[in-house]
């Protein structure tokens, strides 16, 4: 299914290459011409904007199954380490698209994001410059978010990917207890797995389809003044929860350290915890991973109440 | 002779049906990808009032790009794209010169030399009543 | 798996992928236009089909919308497309006049050309209400004189060319004063001015700003989407103007506004209230046949009162009983008289045609005076040609003294 997504976004994204302009005069009208003007640019759009926020989710979904099920832990841990360089990479590349709009409804995740990076440390400075090519949030910019969300994410994204895809066969496939502890013997051919893969293809391309002849992507008035406040200043969804964490204190605290914090943790548990039983692994909430699947649970608990918090603040 | 079974009947319409679903895709992108999203350049130019012209002395207006002379029976405005790929030519003592592949056009566009099949276009004018000298290049 | 649920979801998908392909094909399709000072497209015609032109001098293919009104011009989505329109449904709005009307090739020129008139309309006594306002503070005792102190929103005026201009006006706020009267004339009486909504829609509906008198509403309430709106002209009916004048009177002692309660079936009843005396031409007449630019836009200075801006009279068109009206033969073709004949749309003026003047140059560019020696008015909104006569050489007994048109009603003033 994350295949099949990025597959979707990558398409719709080089399709929209043909339009978009990256200049902070041009960004937004061009935006406005593939929504409104061009035959179909609004479906491609919606698609793009679509299928890379149902990747989000999947991801996270798939983040939560390999936790819950233990198939993490060895010999699948560096594949983990992968996933969640693969996660952080998505989240990267929905902000930086996100940004590309250079609308009204983005500037003040543009302006936090860019004075989070500022607020590291000792590299804040280097990254902020690395990320926004400078103090203006101007058209250097937006020229660079528009060359990490073409290029400078997406190659590594695509080397990982397979990467991650080709450990999972390494490691010796989908997590499953050993022949001699198998409790079910049913093994599906190739073609048959072929086959469930495409029809699920085809449903997420229905639903992917339907959604966005329904539910258009977001759009806004273009950015008059980069320093003025229009719109509510509100995060995309998936920085809701850092949005709600940074009402607490400090930036670089509660911004960047924690966050990385819950990635760090996601990332030691199955080299700290003790993973399933060889006969349980690859099941769903085996007994002998239960500390690995409750910390799991609560980060993820955390996460998800943060973003409820957000949500039903009112703007 | 093989039977024909249920399932080979539903391959079949499951490819026609992608298929279709594909033909619709490519039909799809063929038009996202061919829609002009920039205004069409000027056609019309307004040269100014029609009397600030010299009399059977060319001008050039590099703008368009177009050769004008007055004379006694009224504008002649030659264009200046080189007719074999539309390079701007340039004056030369025969006439114009093309500097991208060398065609060569005597004073009233004919080809004299290159690779240029046909002579400099003749571009329409028409003076407006109130003395204005408009050029059209469609 | 059966093979059939992989038919079954291609069948379905093909139908999905037809149906947004259908929805795509039954998008309107977008109408362009390139207006050609901006060379932009806009995309605002898709929607807003057979909108009429708003004025000869404005058409639509020169200026597009976007010059005029803001908005998203690329957008085909209303709540886009007029996210970023200025003033709403009305872009001459003084909030957002300058960058709707002004600019040097457009409407703030300056005094030496004629073209300062957003300048003007800012600064003007219908604009600022500094006249009502400076008599209700000195009746009340808050100031010592009738020199004006406060408008309706804080003004300046850098150059101040007359003797009776004033350089700044502060905004009234009648919170900040004790007097109970003036409190309650905040409260009730200051949405007489172009810059306010009048209270009552109907009949005395009108926009703000420039087009308080320039967009004439159609007869009746304005409609949501009422074509009529979109209009500019310079042929202003007396009913425009009665949208703030002639609908009643203030009471002091209450501080209330108590309306007109007749209802007039005619014009003769219509144009003022029961109260007032007036002569013949003062109702065949629309107020701007008389009244001058500078009398109703201002002359580019803050005053304090009507009285230093009026200066219109009888004998302005008709002169005393020993001068004739003054006059001027148009001679400059770039002449301010021929410009504005040629704005509206009734009157017609050509170079070598002799026109009067006023007291302070104002070209009266509606009149003539004729070969014969007599002269003609053409109303400039209703283009009803009138014959008049000079006063020298009549029976009129006026006083060269009493020049006031209170004098000319005590013989002309018409009975109801």
């Amino acid at each position: 299914m994350a295949v099949f997504l990025t597959l979707v976004v990558g398409g719709t994204g080089i399709l929209e290459m043909f339009y978009y302009i990256p200049t902070p005069e041009q960004a937004a009208l061009s935006v406005q011409t593939i929504t409104y003007l061009v035959p179909f640019g609004s479906v491609v759009r919606s698609l793009h904007y679509w299928s890379a926020q149902a990747l989000l989710f999947v991801v996270g979904v798939h983040l939560l199954r390999v936790m819950f099920t233990g198939a993490s832990s060895t010999p699948r841990r560096f594949n983990h380490l992968l996933g969640l360089a693969l996660l952080v990479g998505s989240v990267l590349l929905d902000f930086t698209g996100y940004v590309l709009r250079w609308d009204q409804g983005i500037q003040w995740a543009l302006v936090v994001g860019a004075n989070l990076l500022k607020a590291i440390p000792l590299v804040g400075d280097s990254l902020h410059i690395m990320g926004t090519g400078g103090a203006n949030l101007g058209a250097t910019t937006l020229i660079r978010f528009y060359s990490w969300h073409t290029f400078g994410l997406t190659l590594p994204f695509v080397v990982l990917s397979v990467w991650h895809i080709f450990r999972v066969r390494r490691d010796g496939g989908i997590a499953v207890p050993p022949p001699a502890l198998r409790t079910d013997h049913e093994r599906i051919s190739r073609r048959e797995l072929v086959r469930r893969e495409l029809l699920a293809a085809l449903l997420c391309a229905t639903v992917l389809l339907l959604l966005a002849a329904a539910c258009p992507a977001p759009i806004a008035a273009p950015i008059v003044d980069m320093r003025e406040l229009t719109l509510d200043a509100r995060a995309p969804w998936f920085f809701l929860w850092v949005q709600e964490l940074l009402r607490w204190g400090d930036p670089f605290v509660f911004g960047v350290l924690l966050p990385l914090g819950l990635l760090g943790l996601l990332s030691a548990i199955p080299y700290v915890l003790d993973g399933p039983a060889p006969a349980e692994l690859g099941r769903w909430f085996p007994a002998s991973g239960r500390g690995a699947q409750i910390l799991t649970g609560v980060v993820a608990l955390a996460v998800a109440a943060l973003t409820v918090m957000a949500l039903v603040r009112a703007p | 002779m093989p039977r024909h079974t249920r399932r080979d009947f539903m391959k079949v319409i499951t490819s026609y049906l992608l298929g279709l679903i594909g033909g619709l895709g490519i039909a799809g992108v063929v038009r996202f990808l061919a829609y002009e999203s920039e205004p069409r350049r000027q056609t019309e130019f307004d040269l100014g009032q029609a009397s600030d012209f010299p009399k059977n002395m060319p001008t050039r207006r590099d703008e368009i790009p177009a050769l004008l002379i007055m004379n006694s029976s009224g504008f002649i405005a030659l264009s200046l794209i080189c007719t074999h790929l539309g390079c701007t030519v340039k004056d030369a003592p025969e006439g114009f010169v093309c500097p991208c592949h060398g065609t060569l056009y005597d004073n009233e566009g004919s080809v004299l030399r290159g690779p240029a099949a046909e002579p400099l276009r003749r571009l329409r004018t028409e003076v407006t009543p109130e003395g204005r000298l408009i050029l059209y290049t469609e | 798996m059966a093979y059939s649920r992989l038919t079954l979801a291609s069948a379905v998908l093909l139908a999905s992928s037809v149906a947004v392909v259908a929805a795509e094909l039954r998008k309107p399709r977008p109408v362009e236009l390139v207006p050609s000072l901006s060379r932009q497209p806009e995309y605002c015609l898709t929607c807003h089909v057979g909108l009429p032109e708003i004025s000869a001098a404005h058409p639509e293919q020169t200026f597009g919308c976007v010059i005029c009104h803001g908005g998203e011009r690329l957008a085909l989505d209303e709540h886009l497309a007029h996210s970023s329109m200025r003033g709403g449904a009305n872009p001459s709005d003084f909030s957002v006049v300058e960058q709707s009307c002004g600019g040097s090739q457009c409407h703030s020129g300056s005094q030496a050309d004629q073209r300062d008139h957003i300048q003007r309309a800012m600064t003007s006594v219908q604009s600022t209400y500094a006249g009502a306002i400076a008599s209700i503070l000195y009746t009340f005792a808050a100031q010592p004189d009738l020199t004006a102190r406060y408008g309706i929103a804080a003004i300046s005026d850098e150059v101040v060319n007359t003797a009776s201009g004033v350089a700044a006006l502060e905004a009234f706020d009648a919170t900040g004063f004790a007097s109970p009267s003036i409190v309650k004339f905040g409260r009730n009486c200051t949405t007489c001015h172009i810059g306010a909504t009048p209270a009552d829609g109907g009949t005395y509906a009108r926009f703000t700003g420039c087009a308080a008198c320039h967009s004439p509403l159609g007869a009746g309430a304005p409609a949501e989407g009422n074509r009529e709106t979109h209009v500019l002209t310079t042929a202003i009916p007396y009913a425009q103007c009665n949208t703030c004048h002639n609908r009643g009177n203030y009471d002091l002692r209450t501080m209330a506004f108590v309306p007109r309660s007749d209802h007039p079936v005619d014009r003769v009843h219509d144009y003022y209230q029961p109260i007032a005396q007036f002569v013949r031409c003062e109702y065949a007449l629309d107020c701007i046949d008389c009244h001058t630019r500078v009398e109703a836009m201002g002359d580019g200075d803050i005053h304090s009162s009507k009285k230093e801006i009026q200066y219109i009279q009888c004998k302005t068109c008709h002169g005393t009983r020993t001068d004739l009206p003054p006059a001027m033969t148009v001679t400059d073709t770039n002449d301010i008289s021929l410009r504005l004949a040629q704005l509206n749309p009734v009157v017609e003026l050509s170079t070598g045609d002799r026109v009067l003047v006023t007291e302070q140059g104002e070209p009266l560019w509606n009149t003539r005076l004729l070969a014969d020696g007599s002269y003609e008015l053409v109303g400039k909104a209703t283009g009803e040609r009138f014959k008049f006569r000079p006063v020298r050489g009549s029976g009129c007994t006026q006083n060269p003294e009493e020049q006031a048109s209170q004098y000319c009603h005590e013989c002309h003033a018409v009975e109801r």
